[in-house]
């Protein structure tokens, strides 16, 4: 797994490659907890280079969702590709984590833009 | 002078000059004696043998940093002890320092053919002495590092060995103990018949199937995966297990109703620290009018294969368990048929990579159940984990995978 982070207005963007799973948790988490440490508010992974989140990596991205939730911040996903946002869609987790296909509207927050 | 000695001890690594042990072996009285105080008075360990034979003997026991070795010697001479020194691998930090009167290049050759790692002339000046056991003492400290650094690579080597195994074992044993909850196969309730196929995954995933009758007209059943792999999984599993047995439900839920048993389940079993939850499938099968109830938790695979030939996913999107704590589960319906089958699997059913990391997905499984229609239940189970193995490339799997048919009669 590789993960690039760049800023953008106010968020965070994680751009991931590989998949999250069991495997990669622990990177990805790493990754994840470094921005929120420093001060990340708003936080978008961009999912276009991943091609696989398993079981673990689905209750990674649910964590994560809470803890944002938790702290009044932002959490969101950007362009999963077909087979992640179908296992994405079986667990719900659009309702859980907006997600979208645009990185403006993203970063906007723009709740009516977050696609299923 | 003391100072400079203790130097070259550090640069030898070995503590101080007298942990040097040096064997000399010559049969000329005085030459030996004067070759022995010398190496004396340079701090060392000194030990002498006056023939071949003994030489040897004392190499084998002591070990030496050096031995230096009379050229001409009855019985074993000075090459013919080389080659034997050099024959065993327990000496080799030992380093052969031959004497020689004459030191013709020929001579010389024979002498490092036959094993000696350096020459000393008879003749050597005291300063050519001390140069050339230093060398040969350096050489010996280098080759114990070497082969101490050997030892503790192959005892750490052991080490992890020895824990693999024991994890392995673990994992197990609790693969068996995980298979040993799983229900018998044939028909629990009249009317139903019932089939199953599990392949542990070699990590442990924490899938687990179960089928019981909830009193004289019902049979329930659940698919289950716990998030992640291993011991902590397996263990996971089992204690969702026992939530899940008819009789605890009926003390804590006060029923067996999916939407019921789900919401409850949701309760109990919150995220935990590491994101681990778990995925459940509940359903309820009233067998005399084969009507379907059931509820998923972010389970997808529950599929129904009809009689004429069609086969459905039973999917409505909905959290895993405990991924938003005041979730409702609400329960579905559906009549089924004579002959129609209901299939519960894990995701490690479908999510099965190729050699190039393709998976082999939902839409060739749904298509394998559906050839499989005209095939008795157990016989298509089996094809369908064939045909995902075929695709895999290699008899393992990545995760669990479980397949469990029920056919109504």
């Amino acid at each position: 797994m590789n993960i690039r982070e760049r800023t953008a207005n106010n968020a965070t963007v994680l751009h991931v490659e590989g998949d999250i799973t069991y495997a990669t948790r622990a990177t990805f988490k790493t990754a994840i907890e470094k921005a929120r440490y420093a001060g990340c508010r708003n936080m978008i992974i961009n999912m276009e280079q991943v091609r696989f989140v398993d079981s673990s990596g689905l209750g990674l991205l649910a964590l994560v969702a809470h803890a944002f939730r938790a702290g009044q911040g932002r959490f969101s996903l950007l362009n999963p590709q077909p087979y992640v946002r179908e296992i994405m869609n079986l667990a719900n987790i659009h309702t859980l984590i907006p997600i979208y296909s645009r990185e403006e509207d993203a970063l906007a927050g723009r709740t009516e833009l977050a696609v299923t | 002078m003391a100072t400079e000695a203790h130097e070259q001890a550090r640069s030898w690594q070995v503590a101080a000059l007298s942990e040097v042990t040096v064997v000399i072996i010559d049969d000329e009285p005085v030459s030996r004696m004067t070759m022995a105080a010398r190496l004396r008075k340079m701090g060392h360990r000194v030990l002498e043998a006056d023939n071949g034979r003994k030489g040897l003997d004392l190499i084998r026991r002591e070990r030496p940093h050096l031995a230096v070795v009379d050229w001409l010697m009855p019985e074993v001479d000075g090459p013919t002890l080389c080659q034997l020194v050099r024959q065993d691998r327990e000496l080799k930090s030992v380093q052969l320092l031959l004497m020689t009167s004459n030191d013709r290049p020929a001579q010389i050759a024979e002498g490092l053919q036959r094993g000696a790692d350096d020459f000393l002339s008879k003749a050597a000046s005291k300063e050519e002495i001390f140069a050339r056991v230093y060398a040969g003492v350096r050489a010996s400290a280098l080759v114990r590092d070497i082969e101490a650094a050997k030892d503790e690579l192959s005892r750490y080597n052991r080490l992890l060995k020895d824990k693999q195994e024991e994890l392995e074992a673990e994992l197990r044993s609790a693969a068996r103990f995980v298979e040993s909850l799983l229900p018998a196969e044939g028909s629990p309730v009249a009317g139903t018949s019932i089939a199953w196929q599990f392949v542990p995954s070699l990590a442990l995933g924490g899938d687990l199937f179960g089928i019981s009758r909830c009193g004289n007209e019902d049979l329930c059943l659940f698919m289950l995966d716990a998030s992640g792999h291993g011991v902590s999984a397996a263990l996971r599993a089992a204690s969702m297990n026992t939530f899940l047995h008819p009789d605890t439900l009926a003390q804590v839920v006060g029923s067996t109703e999916p939407g019921a048993v789900l919401t409850e389940a949701n309760r109990r079993f919150p995220l935990t620290a590491d994101g681990d939850y778990f995925t459940l499938w509940w359903g309820r099968l009233h067998v005399p009018s084969r009507r379907l109830t059931f509820a998923s938790a972010g389970h997808a695979g529950a599929m129904v294969s009809r009689s004429g030939g069609a086969s459905n996913w039973l999917n409505s999107p909905t959290f895993p368990l405990g991924f938003d704590p005041s979730a409702a589960f609400q329960s579905q319906r559906i009549e089924l048929e004579p002959r129609d089958r209901l299939l519960l699997m894990s995701d490690g059913m479908y999510e099965v990579p190729s050699p190039q990391g393709d998976l082999w997905g939902r839409t060739r499984l749904l298509d394998a159940i559906t050839s499989g229609r005209d095939l008795p239940l157990p016989a298509c189970l089996r094809v369908c984990l064939e045909a995902a193995r075929r695709w895999r490339g290699q008899p393992d799997f990545p995760d669990d995978v479980a397949l469990v048919g029920i056919e109504l009669s």
